[in-house]
């Protein structure tokens, strides 16, 4: 996709304007995953890596219904089981579709060096465009869910596009397509927090999960993949789902203080050798005939 | 062992062997492609160095293995050089005075060894920042195999690394600055290896009269 | 299934029980997730192991394998103590009311009246109603000492058994419901002793988690509200039992009393394993039936007066009341059915071909047709659409009956362990070398490579097309049938034969003899008129040649032709309506009256006249499915009546019309069942405990061991002391998709989930290797170690479950590249059968672990 189109918001590693930034603000998008509904069929894996032309991987049975024990560079597409006894004692198994949560503050995009590797569309949609990756893995610790993952084949990351080549021609993700009981949802981000929060509240009001809610993490600016939980106050025990997700503090220094910083004192170093030299100019050791005495007497 | 003579008979002094000459650009080269890179990554407004280097992909690639040769570069140097560059008693004072040294006013600087304690300050500057920028440079070599449990490694290199290489940079700063624009003299001893009698003299005064005795003792 | 999936989402209450629809029918259960997610309506899931559905549930309770009619006996008791049933439904939709035999005795000794210990059969003459009017008002006080049931004089070898008795026509009742031998006391004292005590003691669930769903479910009855609906969903975690169908029939019994049958959301509703399961069995896939449920002639059947004498029913009925008895019409299915098979062959004179007809002397039903095998008097078996060595019990006996056979032929897709059960792990190269079967491997189309009409769970018959032709040599399994049966008959003409009509004379009427069309075999199943014919009511005409509306054409002079009287309304002159995609829904119900075509009749909601009170007002006025139209005199409604159309409420005739009685049986009389008018608790052929019902008969009393060297069968004693039980994975079909590599990678290694508990007793940690062994084989696979099954109290003693997956076996992509043990789930499991279904006991049966 070329950078010069009002659908990007923002790009990864770029000097200059952002067509799309504060210019055009389309219907931003939004995948609702209700964990109460899920049956971890893994349809929605089946879906992704069908639609996305995955390659398949020999996997190993890890004591759990678990396909891999977390997203791979050719599987975007997790869902992570979870065996989680309540409070009272009762058994739950708790199962989270894990994928590219779509942050409407991507780490992974903050923390990529290559100019168009990482674009965010004013749909809300992150997608990594490869044309542009240079496998320097800087995502993979920007982001704050473990998402990106680097191929050591095309030694370039890959993550899930939300099905950006569906969405834009008026389809729903894949994996939406794919799901049975219609556990996951498509819709304008809108829609998807009123739907999620109406059932959140029958979750609170009907089924005794006093604690259910939805999960849109404010740390990362909102996603643009949100869940419904049993227990919103307890979302680590969906398969590590981060509590409050932010984009790492080193990242963030390393990206707003410390280049401001940095560039001020290499800048400031040049400035200050070649002031010094206009000020002092050089050492200069005047010889002797015979070489045999420097200036110091 | 006998040292090598120093004392040229063509009336200059040996300053660094060839072995010394040829690790010093080692490391010079190496961490020049590693400061063009790294800059390109650095900020978007540079990433422009990347491409005329042959595209950010092959910076990429081999920017840690430029950063294994310089870290190698520098290890050799840690062999040859590490015992000149203790740090010796006379030191402070040359510190004390050294706004005189900033000043040209090097008669009034008190007399240093082989090495005076700026270029100590650089050598051991660029050690510790260069196994730093090694330690957390494979890090960032090979973030896919950071399990997640043990990300904070990850989250440590992204900031040891450009906090060391600003480190290094302001180093590298001076020392061209000294080496190319100030020096004038030095530029030639990583060339040649030679300097004047009245540099050596200047420069190092202590180093030379050391040479000077030693020579007088062979004789 | 009574309902249908899409009706699930009607429902208030489901009790989901012996399946894992999430599991296994994740598509069908996104209806269940309707239901709670439009309706709150609550889902209680009973299951040996915490699966995936009961993630998803309000409730979950961990039952032992194989202990389900002791909770459901348990339910049925709760809801009568505490007065949660529907009462109206009760006294005039079910025989509560019915007064059974004098001498008729309830299994308290774990027996019924009439038991022949030598045969291990009941006779079952006092297992009827008692001829006689009305005894309302006029109940004994007290009951009458038993008289002991006659002890039959075992049945002398070639004398002809007397006749079977019949339901009397004008049945004894007791509207008051008070007769001591009134069906509902009878079924009030059946289940009084399953207390909530005694449902610990045999299910293991403790009792104050039972009570906590036996008030759950039958809440919805509460103050005695008729508005909601509660439905039962099951599958083969019921039938799989030596007792499988009496746990069908508890469930079916708990939702008579609660008045559920034939209501929107509400209903018994069996989940098929297989897309077309409901269609094989429609068709005859089991050896005791014809098509369209029709019984099979036996050797007594001397002509087709008699076949036909024995196998419709009269009505039997209070005096008062009014009978459709559906199954009157039997003479005209089976006619047509003839017609069908033997065209013009068929006649008046020669009793329409009756005598072509096969007459089944003996049980052939699966396990007997490889135990046939394994004792060597079955020379060859076609498998087509199955893999018998994987599918049976005691894989090991499959394997071995094989090795016995003269040949095999297998269609099917993929080389499986049935075609290469030579490949099978323990047998040595030079056992290879003397094993003398010849196997024919005919490769075959797969699903997407053939059309036809597959019928689901909820009896719908939907056409496909197929989507792309079979690859290189693989054929359609009709054009191998045609083939194999064209010849067959060419060798009948030239050598003729004992009795070579029922070959010669068997219809082929298809465009193409070679390769039969599936259209050609639709149209022929719903079967055509064979003279013009007037439906005398309405005057519509059908002319000679055209297909049937419906089977209320069909004739029993032989004008008429059927394949399968439920069929006949399928593929009519309008054209095949199997095939229709109407995606109108008018009542909001999920009815979809213009998709596909729903056998009987289109009618979505079986017994729906159920659906309505006495006066034929729907119970909900919200759920309106049918109703009784005064201005029109006749039922109308949003589904098609399940019922006669023109049947006055006044004449109470009863609205399941497919029984004599009209009403739906709490009791079973005469045998239908074979193990007992009532549903009993009875213990898995291998159980960790005796029956605490009773000790002394702890098995079902009819279930026949087989005897074979290879039938064996292990007790605690002999250190097999946890209960196993056996099912699917939502990531694989069968043994079938360990073919396709992206099934691999989601399940690509065989395991066995076993609890924490019994891990560390064992010292094994998640992913070692275990070792399961019972009385017939060790299974070999990767520890799954889960809380999700907790050790359990059962009578006392602790006992552990554990679960064993069935798909991986020694063919497949993992098992050729040797990664993974190579052995079938189901050497593990006995052949022992439900005697009613003939289902093998899969779940619940004796196995030890250990260290691999």
């Amino acid at each position: 996709m070329s950078q010069a189109t009002l659908g990007i918001r923002a790009i990864s590693g770029h000097a200059g304007s952002v067509p799309g930034a504060g210019v055009e603000r389309g219907l931003e998008v939004c995948k609702l995953i209700d964990t109460t509904t899920c049956i971890g069929c893994k349809a929605c894996e089946v879906a992704c890596l069908e639609w996305n032309g995955l390659t398949f991987s020999e996997t190993t049975f890890d004591n759990s219904y678990q396909t891999m024990p977390e997203t791979s560079w050719n599987y975007w597409n997790l869902i992570k089981f979870n065996e989680h006894e309540r409070e009272d004692g009762s058994m739950a198994l708790l199962m989270r579709k894990d994928q590219c949560m779509h942050c409407e503050e991507p780490g992974c995009l903050a923390a990529c060096p290559a100019d168009g590797a990482i674009v965010q569309y004013v749909n809300g949609i992150v997608d990594f465009q490869q044309d542009h990756c240079i496998g320097c893995g800087y995502c993979i610790t920007g982001c704050p869910f473990n998402i990106p993952k680097f191929s050591p084949t095309a030694r370039k990351v890959f993550k899930c596009t939300l099905c950006n080549d569906r969405v834009t021609q008026g389809l729903e993700p894949a994996c939406i397509k794919s799901c049975p009981t219609g556990c996951l949802h498509f819709g304008s981000k809108t829609d998807m927090k009123d739907l999620a929060d109406k059932r959140a509240a029958q979750l609170r009001e009907h089924s005794g999960f006093a604690n259910a809610g939805v999960y849109d993490p404010p740390g990362v600016g909102g996603t643009h993949v949100i869940y419904v939980l049993h227990d919103s106050t307890n979302p680590e025990a969906y398969g590590g789902l981060p509590k409050n997700p932010t984009i790492p503090l080193t990242v963030q220094l390393w990206k707003t203080p410390l280049k401001w910083l940095g560039n001020l004192a290499i800048i400031g170093g040049l400035i200050g050798v070649f002031a010094h030299y206009l000020r002092f100019g050089p050492k200069i050791v005047e010889e002797d005939e015979n070489g045999k005495q420097g200036a110091r007497q | 062992m006998t040292p090598e003579p120093h004392l040229l008979p063509n009336g200059r002094v040996l300053r660094y062997s060839y072995r010394e000459r040829l690790v010093h650009w080692l490391a010079g080269f190496s961490y020049v492609y590693l400061l063009l890179t790294g800059l390109a990554f650095w900020s978007p407004w540079l990433f422009w160095i990347a491409v005329v280097l042959g595209g950010a992909t092959v910076s990429r690639e081999l920017h840690p293995w430029a950063g294994l040769v310089f870290v190698a570069a520098v290890l050799m140097m840690y062999r040859m050089w590490a015992s000149g560059m203790k740090e010796s008693p006379a030191d402070a004072a040359w510190w004390k005075a050294v706004r005189h040294y900033i000043r040209n006013e090097d008669e009034q600087m008190p007399s240093a060894d082989r090495f005076n304690p700026g270029q100590k300050l650089l050598f051991w500057g660029f050690l510790w920042n260069g196994l730093l920028l090694l330690l957390s440079g494979v890090i960032l070599w090979f973030p896919q195999y950071i399990p997640w449990s043990l990300r904070f490694l990850r989250y440590l290199a992204v900031i040891v690394h450009p906090v060391c290489a600003l480190l290094t940079i302001g180093l590298f700063i001076i020392h061209v600055y000294m080496g190319a624009a100030i020096e004038r003299g030095a530029f030639g001893s990583v060339i040649r290896g030679d300097v004047s009698r009245a540099w050596a003299d200047r420069h190092h005064h202590t180093w030379y009269r050391q040479l000077l005795r030693d020579s007088e003792a062979r004789k | 299934m009574t309902n249908g999936w899409i009706d699930i989402k009607n429902t208030d209450m489901m009790l989901i029980m012996g399946g894992n629809p999430a599991e296994n029918h994740p598509c069908g259960f996104k209806w269940a997730i309707e239901a709670k997610r439009n309706r709150n309506a609550k889902m209680i899931v009973v299951d040996p192991r915490f699966t995936r559905t009961a993630s998803t549930a309000d409730l979950f309770l961990q039952i032992r394998a194989g202990a389900d009619i002791a909770f459901l006996g348990g339910l049925i008791h709760y809801a009568i103590e505490n007065d949660r049933i529907a009462k109206d439904y009760l006294l005039n939709y079910t025989n509560a009311a019915f007064v059974v035999k004098e001498g008729f005795k309830l299994p308290e000794d774990g027996l019924y009246s009439g038991f022949d210990p030598a045969a291990h059969t009941y006779d079952k003459a006092t297992w009827n109603y008692e001829e006689g009017g009305d005894l309302t008002g006029k109940a004994v006080a007290a009951e009458a000492p038993h008289k002991p049931a006659p002890v039959p004089a075992p049945a002398k070898p070639g004398q002809t058994p007397p006749p079977a008795p019949a339901l009397p026509p004008n049945v004894a009742h007791d509207l008051a419901l008070q007769h001591p031998r009134c069906v509902f006391q009878l079924l009030k004292k059946q289940y009084s002793r399953y207390t909530p005590e005694m449902v610990e003691r045999i299910t293991g669930i403790p009792k104050d988690q039972f009570l906590k769903a036996a008030d759950l479910f039958t809440s919805i009855r509460k103050n005695g509200d008729m508005k909601k609906a509660a439905t039962i969903i099951y599958a083969v975690g019921w039938t799989q039992h030596t007792y499988g169908t009496q746990i069908i029939r508890t469930a079916a019994m708990m939702q008579l009393l609660m008045g559920n049958v034939g209501r929107a959301g509400g209903g018994v509703n069996a989940l098929r394993g297989h897309s077309n399961i409901q269609g094989a069995t429609d068709m005859a896939g089991i050896f005791d039936n014809l098509p369209g449920y029709l019984k099979v002639p036996n050797p007594a059947d001397t002509d087709l007066a008699a076949y036909l004498k024995r196998i419709t029913p009269t009505p039997s009925k209070p005096g008062q009341w009014d009978s459709f008895n559906y199954w009157s019409n039997t003479p005209k299915f089976v006619t047509s059915l003839l017609k069908a098979m033997y065209g013009d062959a068929a006649t008046k004179q020669n009793n329409f071909a009756f005598d072509y007809l096969p007459k089944v002397d003996r049980n052939y039903s699966w396990t007997n047709i490889w135990d046939n095998m394994y004792r060597g008097s079955v020379k060859g078996i076609f498998a087509f659409g199955m893999n018998g060595v994987m599918i049976g019990p005691d894989t090991q006996k499959n394997i071995d009956a094989l090795k016995k056979a003269e040949w095999l032929v297998v269609g099917e897709i993929y080389p499986d362990e049935t075609s290469e059960f030579w490949r099978a792990p323990g047998i040595t190269a030079d056992e290879k070398k003397n094993i003398k079967t010849t196997v024919y491997r005919l490769p075959c189309a797969g699903f997407a490579e053939k059309d036809g009409s597959m019928t689901n769970s909820a009896r719908w018959l939907q056409w496909k097309n197929a989507a792309l032709p079979p690859p290189g040599d693989a054929r359609l399994d009709q054009d191998i049938v045609a083939q194999i049966f064209l010849r067959v008959r060419d060798l009948y003409k030239k050598e003729g034969g004992k009795f070579p009509d029922p070959i010669l004379n068997l219809t082929w009427p298809y465009t193409d003899p070679q390769h039969p069309s599936l259209t050609d075999i639709a149209k022929e199943i719903n079967g055509k008129a064979l003279a013009d014919l007037t439906d005398p009511a309405t005057q519509q005409t059908t002319k000679t040649g055209q297909q049937l509306p419906g089977f209320a054409w069909l004739k029993d002079d032989g004008t008429t032709s059927c394949g399968n009287w439920i069929y006949c309304g399928s593929w009519t002159e309008a054209g095949p309506l199997v095939a229709r995609r109407g995606t109108e829904d008018p009542s909001g119900l999920g009815i979809y009256p213009n998709w596909a075509w729903s056998w009987p009749a289109n009618r979505r909601v079986l017994y729906n006249r159920a659906s309505c009170d006495l006066d034929g007002k729907p119970w909900d006025p919200q759920r309106r499915q049918v109703w009784w139209n005064e201005a029109a005199q006749k039922w109308v409604g949003n589904d098609v009546p399940d019922f006669k159309a023109d049947s006055h409420p006044k004449d109470h005739l009863g609205p399941f019309i497919m029984n004599p009685e009209g009403v739906g049986r709490l009791f079973v009389p005469l045998g239908a069942v074979s193990d007992g008018p009532f549903p009993e608790h009875y213990e898995p052929f291998e159980s960790p405990i005796q029956n605490p019902l009773h000790p002394n008969q702890s098995n079902n009393p009819v279930v026949k061991k087989l005897t074979t060297a290879a039938d064996k069968f292990g007790t605690p004693e002999q250190g097999f002391t946890v209960v196993c039980t056996t099912y699917r994975l939502t990531e694989q079909y069968h043994y079938w998709t360990k073919n396709n590599p992206m099934n691999v990678q989601l399940i690509p290694e065989p395991f066995v989930e076993i609890p924490v508990e019994l891990a560390s007793e064992i010292g094994v940690r998640g992913s070692e290797k275990i070792k399961v062994t019972s009385a017939r084989g060790t299974y070999v696979a990767k520890a799954f170690v889960t809380r999700r099954i907790k050790p359990m109290t059962i009578d006392g003693k602790k006992v552990y479950q554990i679960g064993v997956p069935i798909h991986q076996g020694f063919r497949g992509i993992a098992e050729d590249a040797e990664r993974n043990a190579r052995t079938p789930a189901n050497l593990l499991s006995p052949t022992v059968i439900d005697p009613n279904a003939y289902t093998p006991e899969f779940k619940g049966f004796l196995v030890k672990v250990e260290k691999a």
